[in-house]
């Protein structure tokens, strides 16, 4: 009698915890999927009071349009070149702030995350005067080192602007993952590293064979989430920075459907593109997951 | 350790609750603000009152018919401001007592009500202006109600025949009319009289002396053109579309027929002189290399800053830019520079319009408001309080609207200029015109290319 009660209230202890989480996970992300796979098979202005059921041609009509396979490429480019950047740039600073003990370290790592806390609105904002090819910063500074004053237009190449886009994308990145390579570093005893150095192991030796493998983890965690955050999110900074110009060259998959959805009015279309971005992320996800698994050593 | 990857799970989780949350809040708000339900009593008096629409008669409305029940206004404020739409709809409640006038009104409206246009509760009249509304698509949404045999014969508050009054005429969907034109605005190029008297450069009145004065412009190390590549609509409002005109004789139908998806106006030989107009004022480097990467605010910025001469735009610009202009400045205004020499000037308007929904609950009272605002007071009432012209003809000079909006208004009767009525294109036409003239002002098509990615999409979209 009383184990009966007991596990109700333990099933209830855990419910309790639970439900909550799983209805407002179900009304916000689940149905809002489901919602976008089910527009994603009509063609809707998005204002309209009717909708026409026209099957996978969203889908078929996204394969033709070179447009989309632009912004998936460029999705990808600002994926790779993030986790390349963001990685490596992440986890120099983290080992500098840790291994080489110095005064102000305390004090870089608060400036270091201090992107971090500004919103990626204003960091769109902030490089956009950055690169204002009349009054922005980098011409200015360019312009010390030549006879002319230097009047390149960063966000308006024929092609390839979307590497403008990266260093903005690194730097607004970086301090989260420091932060989560210093703790990870911060928790590898002291005493591995003193070993290696009795050893004769120098710094670099030292970062390959100690550090590294016991961050591997958090390393992983950042690659992925660096990842699906890129995937989702890219939207934000282009939107700011060029929405997706000059002439489509930016365009990533979030400003491709929102563009469709709401200046060009075709909401069914952008619910596939929706549909699309949920696929790849999935996709690309088990992916690395795969790819990075074999590598990871626990500490014991 | 594992203590550690817990907290560190945790940690996200708690961040992926808290992130939908965030979004939830929005939405809260933005329900309260667009509230005010619509589906509450279109009480049976307001279909009674059917001959409402007869009471064009040449007596003022409100002794004819009583209007009843409630009627909803939908308009979106922006650059006009609202002064001019809380003093209209105070003026009509009081004129029509029995009728419960409400307002919804906002930066934020379109996107706001867009949930009851969809759900077919939408308010009964709309001011379209604004992101996320568009005429066209209203239209072939079926959101609109037919004005066209309303429109014949109706007559506003004093007895005028409204259409007689219209500086412009409503544009035509198929022969019908579903929006008529409230504000008449033009685009156009922008300078600064006051620097252009100190240097003594020439004021343009066609492509040449454009040319020509640029030129010397360019000498003194201003930068002669300026536009904002991140809305393209803007050059080609100001500099394409005139362009086009002019080229095609000062016949305004080519871009009509554009905007009616053929295909042939897009090939005609005006569309390609035109592109090579601007191709003309790339080559020749009078277009300021930013205007590619930066949007309005900063293009007009520089302007101020006399960094750029000549900038395309509309007559909202001083009212815009009203803060930062520097003392001094003084607006010179042109709405084309793309004639030939001794042609005529061809004024692009844009306009921006009213309807009544066509699954508006008080259909009556939205036509009796149109009737109310479509008069001559109201001319020079929206001339004051908004600063721009309004598309009501009527002599505004002893009114107090600023001296620019009476500038323009006089350019747009002048009998000399070509005014081009209200085109509103296909948006996928649109936005590909608008991406091919900026792959054009930085050289990355050529004209041919602009016409044949403009043609494919319009074929595509037909």
């Amino acid at each position: 009698m009383r184990s009966v009660s007991e596990k109700r209230q333990r099933y209830l202890f855990i419910a309790a915890f639970i439900v909550p989480t799983l209805v407002f996970f179900c009304v916000f992300t689940i149905y809002p999927v489901i919602q976008a796979l089910y527009y994603s098979f009509f063609d809707w202005s998005g204002m309209s009071d009717t909708k026409e059921f026209i099957g996978i041609d969203n889908f078929k009509e996204m394969w033709n349009d070179p447009i989309v396979l632009r912004a998936v490429g460029n999705d990808y480019f600002l994926v790779a070149g993030k986790i390349v950047g963001i990685m490596i740039l992440a986890t120099f600073f983290a080992v500098a702030l840790t291994r080489f003990n110095f005064k102000l370290a305390g004090f870089f790592r608060s400036i270091f995350f201090i992107p971090n806390v500004i919103s990626v609105v204003v960091i769109g904002v902030l490089w956009n005067f950055i690169y204002n090819p009349q009054i922005g910063f980098l011409n200015a500074f360019l312009s010390l080192f030549t006879e002319e004053k230097v009047t390149i237009t960063w966000l308006g190449f024929t092609s390839h602007t979307i590497w403008m886009l990266l260093p903005p994308a690194i730097w607004a990145g970086i301090g989260f993952y420091m932060i989560l390579l210093i703790a990870a570093i911060q928790n590898i005893p002291e005493s591995y590293y003193e070993a290696a150095e009795l050893e004769g192991a120098g710094q670099w030796t030292q970062f390959r064979s100690i550090t590294v493998p016991l961050i591997w983890e958090q390393m992983k965690v950042s690659i992925i989430n660096i990842m699906m955050t890129t995937l989702n999110g890219s939207f934000v900074i282009v939107w700011i920075m060029t929405e997706g110009g000059p002439d489509n060259s930016t365009q990533v998959m979030g400003s491709y459907l929102y563009q469709m959805a709401f200046r060009q009015y075709h909401f069914g279309f952008a619910a596939s593109i929706g549909v699309l971005i949920l696929v790849l992320s999935l996709v690309t996800t088990v992916v690395m997951q795969r790819l990075l698994r074999h590598e990871a050593v626990e500490l014991s | 350790m594992a203590f550690n990857k817990k907290m560190a799970a945790l940690g996200l989780a708690a961040a992926m609750t808290i992130v939908p949350l965030a979004g939830c809040g929005s939405n809260d708000n933005n329900e309260g603000a667009s509230e005010s339900p619509g589906a509450s009593s279109a009480s049976p008096s307001a279909s009674a009152s059917a001959p409402a629409g007869e009471s064009a008669s040449p007596s003022p409305s409100e002794s004819a018919v009583k209007l009843t029940g409630d009627f909803e206004i939908q308009y979106f404020v922006g650059g006009y401001g609202d002064k001019w739409w809380k003093k209209v709809i105070a003026d009509f409640a009081a004129a029509n007592p029995d009728l419960n006038v409400k307002e919804s009104g906002g930066p934020k409206i379109n996107e706001q009500n867009k949930p009851r246009w969809i759900g077919g509760n939408p308010p009964d009249f709309v001011y379209i202006d604004g992101p996320n509304l568009n005429d066209r698509q209203m239209v072939e949404d079926g959101q609109l109600e037919d004005l066209t045999d309303w429109l014949k014969d109706a007559k506003n508050v004093d007895g005028d025949k409204i259409l007689d009054i219209l500086a412009q005429q409503p544009q035509q969907y198929d022969g019908k009319i579903y929006n008529i034109p409230l504000v008449l605005n033009s685009w156009g190029v922008f300078w600064d009289k006051a620097l252009f008297k100190e240097k003594g450069y020439a004021e343009p009145t066609d492509f040449q002396s454009f040319l020509d004065v640029s030129e010397k412009i360019k000498a003194d190390g201003i930068t002669p053109y300026i536009h904002t590549g991140k809305y393209p609509y803007y050059i080609n409002g100001s500099i394409l579309y005139p362009a086009i005109v002019s080229n095609n004789n000062d016949d305004f139908t080519i871009l009509q027929d554009m905007a009616a998806n053929k295909v042939e106006a897009y090939q005609s030989p005006a569309v390609l002189a035109a592109l090579n107009q601007i191709v003309e004022m790339r080559d020749k480097g009078l277009i300021d290399k930013a205007s590619i990467q930066i949007n309005h605010t900063d293009s007009q910025m520089m302007f101020l800053q006399h960094k750029d001469a000549f900038i395309s735009n509309g007559l909202w610009l001083p009212n815009e830019m009203a803060k930062d202009v520097p003392e001094g400045f003084d607006f010179g205004f042109i709405p084309s520079i793309t004639q030939k020499p001794g042609g005529k000037v061809v004024a692009n308007t844009s306009t921006a319009t009213v309807a009544v929904a066509k699954n508006g609950k008080n259909k009556e009272a939205a036509k009796a408001f149109l009737q109310f605002i479509f008069s001559k007071a109201q001319a020079s009432q929206w001339a004051e309080l908004s600063g721009a012209p309004s598309n009501i003809k009527g002599d505004i000079s002893s009114s107090n609207a600023p001296n620019f909006v009476k500038d323009a208004a006089r350019f747009l009767t002048d009998p000399n200029t070509v005014v081009i009525p209200t085109i509103t294109f296909n948006a996928d036409v649109d936005t590909e015109m608008q991406n091919a003239t900026d792959a054009l002002t930085i050289g990355k098509i050529t004209p041919e290319e602009w016409v044949k990615r403009v043609t494919d999409v319009v074929a595509k979209v037909k």
